[in-house]
């Protein structure tokens, strides 16, 4: 079945309703674009009017108003948090401590869980690779960095260092690493609220 | 703000109600998604939006209240079918004498403005 045997106002409106359901999770969307798809071609046959395409099409409802049935209840949520989803955040939060490796788990956990959808899963991958350690990586150079190179040793003397910090207080790297620092935080909560509840 | 609370009660009740319309049209025999969809479809005032019993009719299946087969079509993509799991039996069974009640007393004050 290929939606080259729909009737035209039935292929389109499956492809607004494909459209719509980018937000759910791969396996649920597969689903029912092949229930809706079985739905269309059974109901209007390819060589009918378009007057009775889309009464078809008026009973079966708006490509949203289904999607939303699929959509969990926002006051299901809560429930649907499971240890797995947790680990997840707490990995993707801090693992990138346990070097590096942590973060990886988090990710797998993150990927193979169906509490969240795929533009979560992204968010959650890129914001920020690594979680906290990176931000805290980077400041770390970007601190450490300009001091060591003032600092120099003289001759049988004392090393002597010059503040850096005096000379270009690095505003930018200041905001730089606040959003390092806050953007993995406000993804963990992002992820925690947007959990759906498990299958 | 007050005709939506009630449009929203109705919803619930039918969103409620439903999922024990499809086991019961199942208590017979196995049925395919479109039949089901259609049935439900065309009684009077059960469903507004026909796609909306495609994610219930997965509901179901995920609950374990019903199971499906799929088979080959005479003519066409092959049809999932869907029949009634001892579950979906007891779940009916329930629902069948809990409505009964809840039935009569609100047709009991609709009618007389009091219970009895």
């Amino acid at each position: 079945m290929t939606t080259d045997t729909l009737h035209p106002v039935a292929a389109k409106y499956l492809e607004r309703l494909r459209r719509a359901a980018r937000g759910l999770p791969p396996d649920r969307r597969r689903e029912l674009l092949v229930e809706i798809e079985g739905h269309l071609s059974e109901a209007i046959d390819p060589s009918a009017s378009e007057a009775q395409a889309l009464t078809v099409l008026d009973k079966l409802g708006e490509p949203e108003a289904i999607i939303a049935a699929e959509t969990p209840e926002p006051d299901e949520l809560p429930t649907g948090r499971g240890t797995k989803e947790w680990a997840a955040i707490i990995l993707l939060l801090l693992g990138g401590f346990i070097v590096g490796v942590g973060w990886i788990a988090g990710l797998v956990l993150l990927w193979t869980s169906c509490a969240w959808t795929t533009r979560d899963k992204w968010i959650g991958t890129l914001l920020v690779p690594g979680g906290l350690a990176t931000g805290l990586l980077i400041g770390l150079i970007a601190i450490g960095a300009p001091t060591k190179k003032l600092c120099r040793a003289i001759d049988g003397g004392v090393p002597h260092c010059t503040n850096a910090a005096s000379q270009s207080t690095p505003i930018l790297g200041v905001v730089v690493f606040a959003l390092l620092v806050l953007a993995p935080i406000a993804t963990s909560v992002y992820l925690a609220r947007r959990a759906a509840p498990e299958p | 703000m007050v005709a939506k609370v009630r449009e929203t009660g109705i919803s619930q009740l039918r969103r409620g109600v439903l999922e024990f319309c499809v086991l019961a049209l199942l208590r017979d025999g196995e049925r395919y998604s479109y039949e089901l969809v259609r049935s439900l479809g065309d009684a009077d005032g059960l469903v507004t939006s026909e796609g909306t019993l495609y994610p219930l009719l997965g509901r179901l299946r995920r609950e374990g209240v019903v199971d499906t087969t799929w088979r080959e079509s005479p003519s066409g993509p092959p049809r999932r079918y869907y029949h009634l799991t001892p579950d979906g039996q007891a779940a009916l069974d329930g629902f069948g004498a809990e409505w009964t009640r809840f039935r009569d007393s609100v047709d009991a004050l609709l009618r007389n403005g009091a219970f009895r």
